[in-house]
């Protein structure tokens, strides 16, 4: 009981329940942006139901890496953790057999 | 316990050499494997595909992916030929876990269907269609 007073009294100061959350929503700013989160997120592979990450399917990947090659991180491209560690192993194996970069030649 | 453990085997040729040439590397790998107690499920040639980044100074490779069941110390003995093949540039050999057996065997039966003309029939039909239509939008958008 106490941790869950807690939790709500650091999105606004305690009350009742209802009250705190349309306070919250009535300041606009934050509420807003949380919601454009969560909307975001949302795993991808969860939704497809997929249970294997096949590293020979590169264009797949392709999308999980930034234009200089990077790995995208779970925050921004929403993966749940379960699906985010097979990602990246699925994207280490395809670097070494030279279907994706290390590193993107952005000089080139 | 003893289950024998079911690998793939992806390597890449010098696709430099002329297509027998490749085909007799080829045909060595398929070798080892035997040789040391394994058995051949599945042999797939990609072909010749660009890396993204030089490997032994090549650009491109002839890639080929084998699936197959053997112990566990034939994959010593098939690396060890892969570092003495000098047209082999790059290997990468892993065990198949469950969950990627059912997503191969889930493909595999996916494949079979649209071989089918069952596939016909439900184009024909637009409500059956409906669903299909949103997975495949949802990949595409994703």
């Amino acid at each position: 009981m106490p941790r869950l007073a807690g939790s709500r009294a650091a999105g606004q100061r305690g009350g009742a329940s209802r009250g705190g959350l349309s306070r919250g929503a009535a300041k606009g700013g934050f509420s807003r942006g949380a919601a454009q989160q969560r909307k975001r997120r949302t795993c991808r592979f969860c939704d497809n139901k997929e249970i294997y990450i096949d590293y020979k399917n590169e264009k797949r990947l392709q999308r999980f890496i930034s234009e200089q090659g990077r790995i995208t991180p779970r925050r921004i491209s929403g993966t749940c953790a379960k699906h985010q560690r097979q990602l990246v192993k699925a994207l280490k194996r395809a670097r070494h057999l030279g279907l994706l970069p290390f590193v993107a030649d952005a000089v080139s | 316990m003893s289950k024998k453990k079911i690998y793939e085997t992806t390597f890449i040729v010098n696709a430099a050499l002329d297509d027998p040439q490749i085909d007799a590397v080829i045909e060595r790998v398929k070798e080892v494997i035997v040789k040391n107690g394994g058995e051949i499920r599945d042999l797939t040639k990609w072909g010749r595909k660009r890396f993204a980044y030089p490997i032994k100074k090549k650009n491109n490779g002839f890639y080929t992916v084998v699936e197959f069941t053997a112990p566990s110390d034939t994959i010593a003995k098939l690396e060890r030929h892969y570092q003495l093949d000098e047209n082999i540039l790059r290997y990468l050999t892993i065990v198949l876990d469950k969950n990627a057996l059912k997503a191969k065997a889930a493909a595999a039966m996916q494949a079979k269907e649209a071989d089918t003309p069952e596939q016909a029939p439900k184009a024909a039909t637009p409500v059956a269609v409906v669903d299909e239509d949103d997975e495949e939008s949802d990949d595409d958008v994703t």
